[in-house]
């Protein structure tokens, strides 16, 4: 078998591969990755509170029940704003910074879902949700967007 | 024109709005995002949540991406963030140790550096074969499945004789290393890591 015959051979292999990698990409997931650009220029002009990636991490000394069912903490941060959330199957307990009355809206890839008064501390409870999510909050500092994140 | 270019041209018009430019991102990096979910051992359906969210915020940061070439890199850095949260944040199923209680790590290999050469190599491909001629797409296409199509099989199906089918195949070949996606790929930068390399000349 001469080397340039191997070469070949080996080209075939990988371009089989290309060809099965491409199939194995379900519609589902082409069909949501189009959808995202629906979103384009959405919510624009709002300030996105990043999520802070050093704060997502399962609640201490919760480790070892790391699997469904332990809570998760996820911090959003902006300039004046930030919004701290607790997730576990139950929904969301939160907290918007600094305290005061407002409304968060859970938003996924299909649009608003369920929006909630913040009590009088700035504190809220949401219904469980999973998916790609983000939150819209709307507090005497003005209106914010949340990142987009997975729960 | 190099792959990248094409790609800052993409995300360019993507910024502009140009759904279509849009499209052809999600083409060419879906298998990507893919890839990723799949180191971290995500189902089918976790893996399709965090490619949800990854898509999702690329279109908002597509203003942001100073160097429109640097995307592949974002997105797998994206994808590789959202894919670690999810599997600290215990939504997807954690085996644990029945003794102890703990969880059971699971291997998640890193080279990614790795996969975004060879996602690069295996575009390349496919945009090169589509530049050839249909017969001979097709012809590849029977040869490259997995099983391979035996010479007879292919004779069956294509009508060709079983005897040239073999040096038919060696000109495809060849003219699949000339096609411009192919040329491309491997003149883009002088990376002597890439996958392909050996097969190149």
């Amino acid at each position: 078998m001469t080397a340039a015959h191997w070469a070949d051979e080996d080209l075939l292999c990988e371009l089989g591969a290309a060809l099965r990698e491409e199939e194995q990409v379900e519609v589902g997931f082409i069909r949501a990755a189009r959808m995202a650009f629906a979103w384009r220029n959405v919510d624009a002009e709002l300030e996105t509170l990043g999520l802070d990636a050093g704060r997502d991490l399962a609640s201490p000394g919760r480790v070892r029940g790391t699997g469904p069912g332990s809570p998760r903490l996820l911090s959003f941060h902006g300039e004046r704003v930030s919004v701290e959330v607790e997730v576990d199957e139950s929904g969301m307990v939160g907290q918007l910074t600094p305290p005061g009355p407002g409304e968060v809206t859970v938003i996924t890839a299909g649009g608003p879902q369920v929006t909630v008064a913040t009590d009088e501390v700035g504190g809220f409870t949401l219904p469980p949700t999973s998916g790609a999510i983000r939150l819209g909050c709307t507090c005497p500092a003005g209106h914010f967007i949340t990142e987009w994140t997975t729960l | 024109m190099g792959s990248a270019t094409v790609v800052s041209g993409l995300v360019r018009a993507s910024a502009d709005g140009d759904p279509q430019a849009w499209n052809e991102l999600v083409r060419r990096f879906a298998p990507l995002v893919l890839a990723v979910t799949r180191r971290y051992q995500l189902s089918a359906a976790d893996a399709q949540d965090v490619s949800q969210t990854v898509w999702l915020r690329l279109v908002e940061h597509l203003d942001d991406l100073h160097t429109p070439d640097a995307l592949p890199g974002w997105i797998r850095m994206t994808a590789q963030r959202e894919c670690g949260r999810y599997v600290r944040s215990g939504r997807r199923t954690v085996p644990v140790d029945p003794h102890s209680g703990s969880v059971i790590q699971q291997p998640v290999t890193a080279d990614l550096d790795g996969d975004m050469l060879r996602t690069e190599l295996r575009q390349a491909l496919r945009d090169g074969l589509a530049e050839l001629p249909p017969r001979e797409q097709r012809l590849l296409r029977l040869r490259a499945a997995d099983p391979p199509k035996s010479y007879q099989e292919i004779s069956d199906l294509t009508g060709m004789p079983v005897s040239s089918i073999g040096p038919t195949l060696g000109r495809c070949l060849k003219k699949l290393r000339q096609t411009h996606a192919v040329r491309t790929y491997l003149a883009d930068d002088s990376d002597q890591r890439k996958p392909g390399r050996r097969w190149s000349t």
